[in-house]
């Protein structure tokens, strides 16, 4: 960009989406000095954010110190429940620990109130918050970005980084993302059902401010690719579906069917007994992995958050709030650097690229970069739920014939299973290597 | 003229949450502009004229660029007074403010369904004439202003001395709300701060009946087949 381009500009950086990643990134060039308008769709930010999620939390601590008491987070989670669903059984690996709150390694939140404190934390470093805008187009110039336009405004700008989500208009604008595959996508279904506090606590044997976190598999989603979640919130409690797009057309199920069929599962319903609808909504997840990360970095433009793809689900658990914030923090440094040279071409960007790589979000991205591929196959959803509960009623219905081993009670269920050996084998081969 | 125009004085009755027990929630909304605002505004200007003088007033937590954004030259916030459940008292605080602004001709607010009393008793609380349900508003040659409003059928037209407590409402939309330049520049301007002390309340809200709800129906099929049950059930409920 040359002098007088620089002169020529209303803010040095724009965000557009005010969610963690747009609020970090905002918060971090903010505190450093430079002017940031942070620019989002919905009425309040947090307006467009499905209700909440589990907050892997502890990247906020490099840009929060105190995140966990400062913020308006609802539980700190210590109980993670993997749960293998049937119609009428059930086989849980549930994994409580009181070393997951000291120091707090995840969080419950509600996105309506998460965000909008992050935007206050914006506001107060610094950077304009401007809510009830949408971003329609980029200005670019000689294939450089060099700001956004917003019905009949046009604003400019050094760099403009794009935090706008899931189906991010700003990064299709610029070239960098075309229309994502259905298997890279799934929708989310999800309710927040309301109950008392002590009554979450008792059910979810949960002490106090304490929660759970469930991910469900099986019987939920009716052999459609995807899963259940179940977490508890301070007063609510967040459940729903996630469901592979290609999947769940091809079967040609109903995705509120699915929903509505797991909040009425006979060992779900218990959790949610007498509680009351508060919100109720549906949402696109970024579900390809790796593979659905393409460029992060244009001239003047680079992309964060699950805007770049930036979304894990290991089956164990779904991150995407965590990496949000990560792929902001490393954004943010570059384009500060980028702001200090006067230099906003990709190989000086391009140091968010490397940044992020290095760091955990690159790295995890890595790591599970087969989980995406493991988590299709279609045993994972129908089989291993009826076998794992046929092996354990192998154990448990002591109906006075003589027991048997372990290993020869598994051997029989794994008969009658349509799972065979070499299926077994393989999985587990895939499951060691996925995850 | 000189006329005060009050906007974002309370919270919009869409963020709250009515549990079942009665309880309402407001979670964390906070002051936004009414749907009748806009109207308020515009009735505000009318009366002020070319020459004259509309000056913004809102109170609480809400962004108070609003009024600037959309052309007024100068406003001011009480800040300290959050949302009440007492009418009179939310009126009570308005009076505060309005009464540090100087000499003023009108006054504007929304008349919103859903706080009713508040334009009422901001006029008792200043000791002026109030109409309500106000449609337009013009100046007239002999210094009084010329309101319209619907009286049922029937558009009423009355020439009313100032000062006075003028309630609008919106007739739709707001034709055109300000751009992003618009907003970003209102942002930059100065905003007064008024101190006023927040009244205390008489009355206290401890639950409200819970909204009607109409089930959804959800009409599956193809297409063409989801259309077709579409026309029949509006033609059933006689909306076609």
């Amino acid at each position: 960009m040359t002098a007088d381009a620089d002169a020529d500009v209303d803010f040095d950086v724009i965000v557009v989406g005010a969610g963690v990643a747009g609020c970090v990134s905002a918060f971090q060039l903010a505190t450093a000095g430079r002017g940031v308008l942070l620019v989002e769709r919905g009425a309040e930010p947090g307006a467009k954010a499905l209700s909440g999620g589990v907050f892997y939390c502890r990247v906020m601590e490099q840009v929060f110190p105190g995140f966990v008491e400062a913020a308006p987070v609802e539980r700190v989670i210590t109980r993670n429940c993997l749960s293998f669903l049937n119609p009428s059984s059930f086989v849980n690996i549930d994994y409580g620990d009181q070393r997951l709150a000291s120091p707090v390694n995840a969080v419950s939140v509600l996105r309506a109130k998460l965000d909008a404190w992050l935007a206050e934390q914006c506001e107060s470093a610094g950077a304009m918050v401007m809510p009830g805008f949408r971003v329609d187009r980029l200005l670019i110039e000689d294939g450089q970005v060099r700001g956004i336009g917003a019905g009949e405004d046009e604003l400019r700008c050094k760099v403009v980084i794009a935090a706008d989500g899931v189906n991010s208009f700003v990064s299709r604008d610029a070239g960098l993302r075309s229309k994502d595959r259905t298997n890279h996508l799934a929708v989310g279904v999800k309710s927040v059902i309301g109950l008392d506090r002590a009554v979450i606590e008792d059910r979810f044997n949960l002490e106090d401010g304490q929660g759970a976190a469930y991910a469900v598999v099986g019987d939920c989603t009716k052999g459609v690719g995807g899963g259940g979640f179940m977490y508890t919130n301070l007063e609510s409690v967040s459940i729903g579906v996630v469901l592979r797009l290609d999947d769940l057309k091809r079967r040609g199920a109903s995705a509120t069917d699915l929903h509505d069929g797991f909040l009425n599962h006979r060992f779900v319903a218990p959790f949610l007994k007498g509680g009351e609808l508060l919100e109720y909504g549906a949402h696109l997840v970024a579900e390809g992995g790796l593979a659905m990360i393409r460029d992060l970095v244009k001239p003047g433009l680079v992309v964060i958050g699950e805007a770049a793809g930036l979304a894990l689900n290991t089956g164990l658990t779904v991150r995407g709030m965590d990496l949000a914030a990560g792929s902001a923090i490393a954004a943010a440094r570059a384009v500060d650097g980028a702001l200090e040279a006067g230099d906003y071409s990709p190989a000086t960007l391009g140091e968010y690229r490397q940044s992020l790589q290095e760091c955990f979000v690159g790295r995890d991205m890595e790591t599970f970069r087969r989980a995406p591929a493991f988590l299709e196959g279609t045993r994972m959803f129908n089989d291993y739920g009826p076998l794992l509960a046929d092996v354990f009623h192998g154990v448990y219905n002591l109906d006075l014939r003589p027991r048997r081993h372990l290993l020869k009670t598994a051997r029989a269920a794994l008969r009658s299973s349509p799972v065979g050996w070499l299926d077994l084998a393989r999985d587990g081969w895939n499951a060691l290597r996925a995850l | 003229m000189k006329a005060i125009v009050i906007y974002k004085w309370a919270r919009a009755t869409a963020s709250a949450r009515v549990r079942e027990s009665g309880e309402v929630d407001w979670g964390a909304a906070k002051m936004t502009a009414g749907d009748d605002d806009p109207a308020a505004l515009d009735v505000a200007k009318a009366i002020a004229g070319a020459d004259g003088d509309v000056v913004g007033l809102t109170i609480g937590d809400g962004e108070a660029a609003w009024a600037l954004a959309r052309g007024v030259a100068t406003a001011f916030t009480a800040p300290q007074v959050g949302p009440l459940a007492d009418e009179s008292a939310t009126a009570g605080a308005l009076a505060q403010a309005v009464r540090q602004l100087g000499e003023v001709d009108a006054v504007v607010i929304g008349d919103d369904p859903a706080h009713p009393g508040v334009a009422p008793a901001l006029a008792a609380h200043l000791g002026w004439p109030v109409v309500l349900a106000v449609g337009s508003a013009a100046l007239s040659g002999d210094g009084r202003v010329v309101i319209t409003r619907k009286a049922g059928a029937e558009v009423e037209t009355i020439s009313l001395v100032t000062p006075v407590v003028l309630g609008a409402v919106a007739a739709g939309e707001e034709a055109r709300p300000p751009g992003m330049m618009e907003t970003i520049k209102a942002r930059k301007k100065p905003i007064g701060e008024l101190s006023v002390a927040a009244p205390a309340e008489a009355v206290t809200s401890t639950q409200t009946r819970r909204p009607a709800r109409s089930g959804a129906k959800l009409l599956g099929g193809e297409p063409a087949e989801a259309a077709a049950a579409l026309v029949t059930e509006l033609r059933g409920d006689g909306l076609l």
